[in-house]
């Protein structure tokens, strides 16, 4: 009696409990009320544990790793005065680009204004590549705009808050991004294959002449959700299945998207 | 239930801190071991069915309003975990006392390894089409390791907080 009793509690929870998560994931105005209470509620308990684990883990991480960062420290600054040089280097190229480019009517990815930001929260699970960002709407970014960092495109913003936003990475499963390359006659869309496996193009036509190597970079055409020339990633290498008319790329995105601390909202909206 | 239910929410609440502030960033290969599944299961391994299903419950809910994937998804998983391993629980299966010291490791190992594959599922049902996209294998195979290392102890805290109900009870 007393089984049959808690048998039936526990049906009875379960189809609550999936009637609360129906009913929470169709009205989306709720859930960002949720979100917000969760937020509330998980608050202290996150400071709590932060505190705690967050000096513990410095601790180990700068016992076991402290050689690597002096070297890492080294390396950096290396190729911090290799950046600047060309940098310096490539200036009147730029001028002259930027100027073509404005007699096109084409935005320059140089010209176009961006908002530098903090990377605060990396995504909590395994099914999506997003990273929380410090800046939002009061600072001027919304929804659609593109980021970069580390030389290279990142990915877009897919919500904002007046203090923050979130970026789904180019590596997101849900992401896709028209790309070219050589002199750009051959468009390609690259998509994420998830945080860890970098990102692929596959349905590639025999006829492109592509090699392990290519650098690809934002298409930009008409309607696409990012302005032209942004470097989006290095083919890996290409996968022919015998048989096959077209075969698939692997490619390794250009910038490091495991290590971003930093990034630049570019502020550009897409046309669509 | 109910004497057990407040300190079996603050130990999810804390599991949860943990999960989204330490583990979310210890990444192995790349991939987040997801104690929010495993708490609901060794939960459910104590036999007290109710009680795993309210942790999976809240334990899934607070993880999806942090994530940017389906809602419920995270939920989802947990809920089928919860009520399993009840199943097995009420039977004496995984009893850290009277079952192989393996068995409950082993059980959690099962669990953790289908876990991510119920989740890609569970998307298909959300219309999620994309989710296999990512190291699904992987996460499967780190998850279950995890789980069968961290389900011992975390069995132990589970029948340590579903004891209380039943202490007061006596």
């Amino acid at each position: 009696m007393a089984t049959d009793r808690s048998k039936r509690r526990a049906w009875t929870l379960g189809v609550v409990a999936a009637a609360i998560l129906t009913v929470l994931a169709l009205t989306g105005g709720v859930f960002s009320g949720l979100r917000s209470a969760a937020n509330a509620v998980v608050t202290p308990f996150n400071w709590t544990v932060n505190e705690v684990a967050r000096p513990i883990g410095h601790l180990l991480a700068g016992a076991i790793n402290y050689s690597d960062v002096v070297a890492q420290n080294q390396k950096l600054r290396y190729e911090l005065g290799q950046a600047q040089l060309k940098s310096n280097e490539s200036w009147p190229l730029q001028r002259q680009l930027q100027q073509i480019s404005t007699e096109l009517d084409v935005p320059y990815v140089g010209s176009l204004p961006t908002v530098a930001a903090q990377v605060t929260t990396l995504s909590p699970t395994n099914f999506a590549a997003t990273v929380d960002i410090s800046k939002g709407r009061d600072s001027g970014i919304l929804v659609g705009m593109p980021v970069v960092a580390n030389g290279g495109l990142v990915g877009s913003i897919i919500a904002t808050s007046p203090e923050g936003a979130t970026v789904r990475l180019i590596s997101d499963v849900n992401s896709s991004v028209g790309v070219t390359f050589g002199s750009g006659d051959v468009s390609l869309v690259v998509s994420g294959r998830g945080v860890n496996n970098g990102l692929s193009a596959s349905a590639v036509p025999l006829s492109t002449p592509i090699t392990p190597g290519t650098k690809l970079a934002t298409n930009g055409l008409n309607g696409a959700l990012y302005p032209p020339g942004f470097p989006v990633a290095k083919v890996a290498s290409v996968k022919l299945t015998p048989g096959a008319a077209t075969y698939n790329l692997v490619l390794r995105p250009t910038a490091d998207l495991r290590h971003l601390l930093y990034l630049d909202v570019v502020l550009w909206e897409p046309t669509a | 239930m109910r004497r057990a239910l407040v300190p079996a929410l603050v130990a999810t609440l804390i599991i949860e801190a943990l999960q989204l502030t330490v583990l979310s960033s210890l990444r192995i290969e790349g991939v987040v071991v997801m104690l929010v599944w495993l708490w609901p299961l060794t939960m459910g391994l104590t036999g007290f069915t109710s009680l795993a299903l309210v942790t999976a419950l809240v334990a899934g809910v607070f993880f999806d309003t942090h994530a940017n994937t389906p809602f419920g998804l995270t939920a989802v998983v947990a809920l089928v975990l919860a009520y399993a391993a009840s199943r097995l629980g009420r039977e004496g299966v995984g009893d850290l006392d009277s079952a192989a010291w393996w068995v409950t490791p082993a059980l959690a190992a099962l669990g953790g390894f289908v876990a991510p594959m119920l989740y890609v599922v569970a998307g298909a049902g959300a219309l999620d089409f994309n989710l296999w996209r990512g190291s699904v294998l992987m996460m499967m195979f780190i998850n279950a390791g995890a789980f069968f290392l961290l389900a011992r102890p975390m069995a132990r805290l589970a029948r340590a907080i579903a004891n209380v109900g039943e202490r007061v009870r006596r």
